[in-house]
């Protein structure tokens, strides 16, 4: 029995259990959970660019941005039949609220209702890319508002109830002592631990950390790595990748206009073109005569910032993409999202059974303890077993242990057993270090080696009692993908 | 001894000095060189004002460009990740130099070369600070002893006249032990230039350090960086403006392009540099700050001639009493002999000021120490709460930051104890001295505490040199104690730590059958965490006590000295006036019209310094 169909299992029990208690609901909705798409939260401080990053996942500018503190409602994105959106009020029934486009960003007209009574909005929206996942956009923390602030909390880490995010995105501006916080109350459960198996790191707004210098993303890449490896973060997030959420959302949504428009101002002599990239406001304000009014500028700016501004007309002059379709892969290449996307799937997607069953066990734990009544102690003792037996718990337990720096041993071969359970990604090749495309026969061999490797370092006395417990969960990770292998023969 | 008649458009310092000099020489000429010593030393802080202008704020926001954009040179190193990590000191120089700055009493000096300083300045591991704790300092350089600043000598109009600029580290999480330390250094300058960039609005951590900023310094201005590069600065700018103006302060808001005004500095390009803004950042720093301080500084000198003059002037009309009226000349000198025998009195140690002075040390410093004991007891109290319900494996890391947090923000608080009561009783002996002072000589006004005496021989880093506050207790903490707080706390950040917690594999891979074991590990690392915690809070009470205890007898000594030369100053001019007053019981009508003559000139010229140095006072 797989381990989706081991949690189905047990929530059933608990479901006859507890029929007729008012939990009944809360037990029907972990159900359905599981067969939901993965839901993702997008969480970080103020004016990370949370909002930015989702419209450049989603492909379409449907969250609101702005230059002030924007989203101050909790805001879930799901894929639908219609176009719809729902207001949750505390305390009543949900309620359907009219809504209008603008500028692409959705406007929702909240009919008398007080954002402040408002727990969360729900948007329905027929998107492909929401199919594999539910996006949650929060509001930021270090808001000068505690309430809008605490909302961000109240939503990935609440106080009695389980967190409704399976995995969660997390942006660093620059690293900040909150952050770290913050992500830790998101992980302080009992399955978890400090955990980042459910957590990604994004150093956003990348386009912003050279000030304009059109390195910038190279030099986000590095911090990144460097922020990557920075124990502090390890123990939180599986790893941190940079991402120009902006240069992503504009490149996405990038309309014929606006490339003739930069192309006036890539036309221009080298030295006036200049000059007039020097400043927001010289954009805005000088060379009357070039024929884009100061809105078509701002609006330009908004949508590119300086760096992207710059980082086209450059582009532009030297050739290296002058079609609005060559501009918009050329920008989607340097925003960081294919990377993010890729990242994604490997550490999220291909892990959606383990996250959403552990997202269910949590919960189901938490009701057992919370709730108590005769007959939950067995539910309880299940859901511990599942807990502590199946193996892609296992898996993810000494994956954490290695990233708090619990398990130590050589460097190269803690790496390899970070990998081998799956640090890097969940499909068989990235255990291995194989390339994606290896053949079965090279992937085979490959996993035996990996297999005797780690048998011998499990039975070998001299290995440390930490390191000897996790090798053993890498050879049943080893033996694991050898069946797979087998039965795909 | 003449007088020029004051022209009133001239710089503060200049007519100040004018005035100091003009005393000075009243003193040569009446021969009283102890009152000169007094003035020389309000002469040197003046041909040497130093204005400290603390530039502060969140890591990465822009704080090096911008005092590299202000000098127009590239003095500190700038770069998209690693950061600053200490302080700079930038101030005038005839030649471009530098010297690494140890700590030490005094501090020790290095000359290094001006492009070698980056190395020093920029950290060695560009690990960021999570926790607020210093990196460790490179293999290379433990050899040596890691150098607590860098002063940079550079020729620049803006630095001449005294400014110094100091480029501080990212506070790294404005909240922390590290901002804590920020604010204890921000109330030693004059001025703070608190730096944040136009990509956002001011943060919640922003928007309180801002606040007790406020509190801490006569002089908050926030500085938006890299308008070039934010469309929408003009929208955040009114945005913060607003949360200022919630907030309940008057912190203006100059918005800058250290871009724009480096470009504009290597082109000479005057429009580039009105559109960087700092034309207005440099005004402000020329206009309010060093106005401001000059205009005190200037002031308090004023006062000086003032209270000279006064003690001059007033032995004078002794002797003109005396002279006037034979008849009353006896009682003159039996006035001033019982006078003498007060004064005597004031300088003994059963006078009440001295007795004020040495009950009011010993009452603060058990007060002080107090204090501390109870603020750390809380700490401690507060830590083991935390613990009882957590695992330390898990929150060994937060806790950790918390208490370097809080335990610095308790020891400021104990620090302002000390400063604000230490200030009252500077006031409260100034009182009872005057009063002394007073009912024996009436006529006889006393100067309180010089503030600018005693202070220049000490040369340690940002806060010592000049101060703000007018008070004699200030001289003696900011040279003894404020100037120590940064460096102490920081020292405590680096040099006391709380150590690693050790941990079993149980932790994490116990199966829940084994909670009893998990159970028993648990509460041995709480106990080992609690020690820990009880370890470092010894520590750092250990060391802050003995700090505010030499600072306290610091100020005892400097308040203790001051009042007696001034009891010694009173003394010597009662005794001269004695010496006149029975003269001119002796001399005949003749000599007598003679010498009042000429006393009423001298009188008249006194007069008309201390009118004018009471004008430079009122500014």
């Amino acid at each position: 029995m797989n381990l989706l169909d081991r949690t189905r299992s047990v929530l059933d029990r608990a479901r006859q259990l507890y029929r007729g208690t008012g939990h009944e609901p809360r037990l029907a909705e972990m159900g359905e959970r599981l067969d939901e798409p993965l839901r993702v939260a997008i969480a970080g401080r103020v004016k990370a660019g949370k909002s930015t990053l989702l419209n450049a996942l989603v492909a379409d500018r449907l969250a609101p941005t702005d230059a002030g503190e924007c989203t101050r409602i909790v805001t879930w994105y799901q894929d639908g039949h219609t176009y719809q959106v729902t207001a949750h009020p505390r305390g009543e029934q949900p309620r359907q609220l009219r809504f209008h486009r603008d500028a692409g960003a959705i406007e929702v007209d909240l009919n008398g209702l007080a954002p402040e009574k408002v727990t969360s909005l729900t948007v329905t929206w027929p998107s492909q890319a929401l199919r594999t996942a539910t996006l949650i956009d929060t509001p930021g923390i270090g808001s000068l508002s505690d309430q809008v602030a605490g909302r961000a909390f109240e939503l990935l880490a609440p106080e009695d109830e389980e967190t409704p995010a399976d995995a969660v995105l997390y942006l660093l501006r620059h690293l900040h002592r909150n952050d770290l916080d913050f992500l830790r109350a998101f992980h302080d459960t009992e399955v978890s631990q400090p955990n980042p198996v459910n957590a990604i790191g994004i150093l956003s707004r990348a386009d912003e950390i050279g000030v304009g210098r059109l390195d910038s993303v190279a030099s986000a890449r590095r911090i990144a790595t460097r922020m990557a490896a920075d124990p502090n973060v390890r123990r939180v997030v599986q790893t941190v990748v940079p991402v120009a959420g902006l240069l992503a959302e504009t490149a996405a949504t990038l309309t014929e206009s606006e490339v003739a428009q930069l192309r006036k101002v890539a036309e221009l002599p080298v030295r006036e073109a200049e000059s007039l990239l020097l400043s927001a406001d010289r954009f805005v304000q000088q060379m009357p005569e070039l024929g884009l009014t100061s809105i078509e500028r701002e609006a330009l700016l908004a949508r590119f910032g300086m760096y992207g501004v710059r980082l086209v007309i450059s582009m532009m002059r030297h050739k290296v993409a002058t079609t609005a379709t060559e501009l918009a892969a050329e920008l989607t290449d340097r925003s960081g999202i294919s990377d993010l996307r890729e990242v994604l799937s490997s550490l999220f997607f291909e892990r959606r059974d383990v996250l959403k069953s552990r997202s269910a066990l949590l919960a189901l734990d938490r009701l057992t303890r919370t709730e108590p009544r005769s007959g939950s102690e067995a539910v309880a003792a299940e859901v511990e077993e599942i807990i502590a037996s199946a193996h892609p718990f296992r898996e993810l337990q000494v994956l954490s242990a290695i990233r708090a720096g619990w398990v130590t041993g050589k460097p190269d071969v803690v790496a390899e057993l970070e990998r081998l359970i799956g640090g890097a990604g969940a499909a068989t090749p990235l255990r291995l270090g194989l390339p994606a495309d290896a053949d079965d026969p090279t992937v085979a061999a490959a996993a035996g080696d990996a297999l005797a490797r780690w048998q011998r370092r499990a039975e070998n006395p001299l290995t440390g009692h930490e390191l000897a417990i996790a090798a053993r969960v890498a050879i049943r990770s080893c033996e694991g993908m050898l069946a797979a292998l087998q039965e795909r023969r | 001894m003449t007088v020029a008649p004051q022209s009133t458009n001239q710089n503060p310092i200049t007519q100040a000095a004018a005035v100091v000099d003009l005393g000075l020489s009243a003193c040569e000429a009446y021969g009283r060189d102890d009152l000169a010593g007094r003035l020389a030393a309000a002469k040197r802080s003046l041909t040497d004002p130093s204005v400290h202008i603390v530039v502060v704020g969140e890591f990465k926001q822009g704080k090096s460009s911008l005092v590299n954009a202000l000098v127009g040179a590239k003095v500190c190193p700038v770069d998209d990740d690693v950061a600053t990590a200490l302080p700079t000191y930038l101030r005038h120089g005839d030649e471009p130099a530098a010297e690494l700055i140890f700590e030490g009493d005094p501090p020790r000096r290095e000359p290094v070369e001006l492009k070698d300083i980056e190395r020093w300045i920029v950290e060695d591991d560009p690990t960021p600070r999570t926790t607020g704790v210093v990196s460790a300092p490179a293999t290379v350089r433990e050899e040596q002893p890691r150098p607590a600043g860098v002063e940079v000598r550079l020729p620049r109009r803006l630095l001449a006249g005294g400014l110094v600029l100091v480029d501080t580290p990212g506070v790294g999480g404005l909240g922390s032990a590290h901002s804590t330390a920020s604010l204890a250094a921000s109330s030693m300058a004059d001025a703070l230039l608190f730096v944040t960039d136009a990509s956002q609005e001011l943060t919640r951590s922003e928007l309180d350090f801002l606040a007790q900023a406020r509190q801490m310094c006569p002089t908050v201005v926030c500085v938006q960086t890299k308008t070039d590069f934010y469309p929408a600065w003009r929208k955040v700018r009114d945005l913060n403006q607003a949360h200022l103006t919630a907030a309940g302060t008057d912190i203006p808001i100059i918005p800058v392009s250290s871009t724009l005004r480096s470009r504009a500095v290597a082109a000479n390009d005057t429009d580039l540099n009105n559109e960087s803004g700092f034309p207005e950042l440099i005004s402000f720093i020329r206009d309010r700050v060093r106005g401001d301080a000059t205009t005190r500084l200037a002031s308090e000198a004023a006062a000086g001639v003032v209270a000279v003059a006064e003690q001059i002037i007033s032995q004078f009309e002794s002797e003109k009493a005396a002279l006037a009226d034979p008849a009353a000349a006896q009682q003159v000198v039996a006035q001033l002999t019982q006078v003498k025998e007060r004064v005597e009195a004031l300088k003994s140690a059963a006078a009440r000021w001295s007795q004020t002075l040495s009950d009011g040390i010993a009452d603060l410093t058990s007060d002080v120490e107090h204090d501390l004991k109870n603020r750390i007891r809380e700490v401690i109290a507060e830590a083991d709460r935390a613990m009882e319900d957590t695992d330390p494996a898990d929150t060994w890391a937060e806790m950790q930051s918390w208490l370097e947090s809080t335990v610095a923000g308790e020891m400021l608080a104990n620090y302002t104890l000390l400063r604000d009561r230490a200030t009252a009783l500077s006031e409260q002996v100034g009182q009872h001295f005057q009063e002394a002072s007073g009912e024996v000589l009436r006529q006889f006004p006393v100067f309180n505490p010089t503030p600018l005496a005693g202070s220049v021989d000490v040369d340690h880093n940002i806060d010592l040199e000049k101060m703000k506050v007018g008070k004699q207790a200030m001289v003696a903490l900011k040279s003894a104690y404020g100037g120590a707080i940064m460096f102490v706390m920081i020292g405590l950040m680096t040099g006391i730590t709380l150590g690693p917690i050790a941990l079993g594999i149980g932790v994490i891979m116990g199966r829940k059958g084994l909670r009893d074991e998990k159970k028993k590990q648990v509460a041995a690392r709480q106990q080992q965490a609690k020690n820990a915690v009880r370890r470092y809070c010894d520590q750092v009470s250990f060391v802050m006590g003995k700090d505010s205890r030499d600072t306290l007898r610091r100020i005892q000594r400097e308040l203790r000295d001051h009042y007696t030369a001034l009891a010694e100053e009173l003394n010597r001019s009662n005794a001269e006036a004695l010496r006149s007053a029975t003269e001119a019981t002796k001399s005949t009508q003749a000599e007598r019209d003679k010498r009042i003559k000429d006393l009423d000139a001298e009188l008249t010229r006194l007069r008309q310094l201390k009118q004018r140095a009471e004008a430079v006072t009122a500014g």
